[in-house]
């Protein structure tokens, strides 16, 4: 996906993520940007997804209210909000297409947990929906 | 022939699931009080809700895209919180007013207190959204909501003045000792109920549960056009049935069983076997949709995994919150606040809260990105358009009239 110029606010922010199984994996909340070394438009480095990234954008006393559960879910001091690699974006359409499952995501961490801990164990949980 | 009976199929289950506890207490209550003058307002409101679900089926066909997705997507991040917390408050409210409804007809039928049956039917409701296939769940309840229509078997039974009734439709005027904002007040609740934001979460998350492609368009047609009027037709029985039995008495319809006067009269108990049969069916299969749309709306916000089509532990967010609010729900309900009340409420807000959802549909319908050649005609942009215009006008002065008339009473 290298090298193509688009308006990111607009073809990239707040579109779903689509993993390589056609799996959802989250929202594009937020976007990592780097200036080029020589000058021009910023190059799109990373998307940031998860509520870590999303309450900065929100903003106000909901937002910082979202940024502290985040933080307190999050494993040990690492306050960054998840990143996945611009890399590894496969297709930008209506959907922004990736080219691998969702599970080495660092933004599935919160869905891995609540699978594990709650809804896992349910019994019937693993059944095939038919 | 498959073809021909899945659009059959799919037409009756649009008429025995377009009616919920919303639209009996709102067609009841306004037959009771206002007679058939307020039929209009059904008829404005089934229109409404054909024109903005045919489109969020069809938007969900093509770009395999649910409704709440599209909101996040066209409205950004910030507003459409704001809309998915008005919209998530609102469908739960109507979720617990469904509880309280099936609980209600439970009662009715076994004269036990409906506070004992709203765990129960929680419990209930929850194993069907955990266990039950999508489309299984989606026709066995449609179907047996009709059962309903032994409300119009009683009414043809009775041999009513058509002529009045459709005189009192037809001449729209504030009957003797109403005000006219209350009479605009149930107008709005009655639009509410018959345009409710859930309709078309459920609606198009639901296409994107069957797996609909371009060859199902014809079926969301159908499913539309045939299926939400003949079930608003149901609702104007219902206002009908008041009409002739409550308004002449001055009764208003505080309870179900009320309602339900009218087929009992005409038909006896096996009337009223039927009649019950179709509340529970009505009510149960609305709060599976309530239910599910709460965890549809939150889930596409956020980008979560959703959806009855994929096992539950790979949805684990989704089946979490569909969870919570069913069970909040049930907890609503036992608080003792009066299940009409909550039902009356839930439709109100409902109207208040209408341009929030249907605008992002009217965008993305319009959007070749997203529907390719699939977009709307200009005559369903110009109807779509004099509908969000008059949708704006309701949500603004929705909250200064219930302040005013007291929520009507």
């Amino acid at each position: 996906m290298a090298g193509r110029t688009m308006d990111a606010g607009l073809h990239l922010l707040d579109r779903q993520l689509i993993d390589c199984d056609g799996r959802l994996a989250g929202k594009v909340d937020d976007l990592e940007l780097e200036p080029p070394e020589g000058g021009g438009p910023p190059t799109v480095t990373a998307i940031l997804a998860g509520p870590g990234a999303l309450s900065r954008r929100i903003g106000g006393r909901f937002g910082a209210w979202l940024e502290a559960i985040a933080n307190r879910l999050r494993d040990g001091d690492d306050q960054k909000p998840a990143r996945v690699s611009f890399g590894v974006v496969k297709r930008v359409g209506s959907a922004i297409e990736l080219s691998v499952p969702r599970a080495d995501l660092e933004t599935n961490r919160l869905e891995a947990w609540t699978r594990d801990h709650l809804i896992g164990k349910l019994p019937g949980a693993g059944d095939a929906p038919d | 022939m498959k073809r021909l009976f899945s659009v059959a199929l799919g037409i009756l289950t649009a008429i025995g699931g377009f009616v919920d506890i919303g639209d009996i207490v709102a067609n009841s209550e306004t037959g009771a009080r206002f007679g058939m003058s307020l039929a209009w307002v059904v008829v404005v409101g089934v229109i409404g809700i054909c024109l903005f679900a045919e489109m969020a089926g069809r938007v969900a066909t093509v770009s395999g895209r649910a409704v709440f997705d599209l909101v996040r997507e066209r409205l950004g991040a910030r507003v459409a919180l704001v809309n998915l917390v008005a919209s998530f408050f609102i469908t739960f409210l109507t979720l617990a007013a469904e509880i309280g409804g099936v609980a209600l007809a439970i009662e009715l039928a076994t004269s036990v207190n409906y506070l004992l049956w709203a765990p129960l039917v929680a419990v209930l409701v929850w194993l069907v959204i955990w266990r039950v296939k999508f489309d299984i769940m989606e026709n066995a309840f449609g179907l047996a909501g009709l059962a309903l229509i032994v409300a119009a078997v009683a009414l043809w039974k009775l041999h009513p003045d058509w002529g009045g009734l459709l005189h009192g439709a037809t001449h729209p005027v504030v009957p003797q000792g109403e005000g006219h904002p209350s009479w605009w007040f149930f107008a709005i609740a009655l639009l509410g109920a018959a345009m409710t934001p859930y309709e078309v979460f459920f609606f198009s998350s639901g296409a994107v549960e069957e797996g609909w492609s371009r060859a199902d368009l014809i079926t969301n047609r159908m499913n539309v056009y045939i299926g939400f009027p003949l079930g608003g037709l149901l609702s104007l029985v219902l206002m009908a049935s008041a009409t002739l039995f409550l308004e002449p008495g001055g009764i208003e319809p505080g309870h179900l069983s009320q309602v339900a006067l009218p087929t009992v009269l005409v038909l006896g108990k096996l009337g009223l076997a039927v009649l019950l049969v179709g509340f529970f069916a009505a009510t149960f299969g609305a709060a599976l949709e309530t239910g599910l749309s709460c965890g549809y709306s939150i889930a596409q916000y956020f980008g979560f995994q959703w959806g009855k089509f994929v096992r539950p532990a790979e949805a684990p967010r989704f089946h979490l919150v569909t969870l919570v609010s069913v069970v909040a729900g049930a907890g609503l309900v036992l608080t003792t606040l009066d299940p009409i009340t909550v039902t009356e409420y839930s439709i109100v807000l409902s109207a208040a809260a209408l341009p929030l959802t249907y605008f992002p549909i009217l965008v993305v319908a319009n959007d070749p990105d997203y529907m390719g050649d699939k977009v709307n005609s200009r005559f369903t942009n110009a109807l779509g358009s004099v509908y969000l215009l008059l949708l704006v006008v309701v949500a603004v002065v929705t909250i200064p009239l219930m302040i005013l008339t007291k929520a009507g009473s």
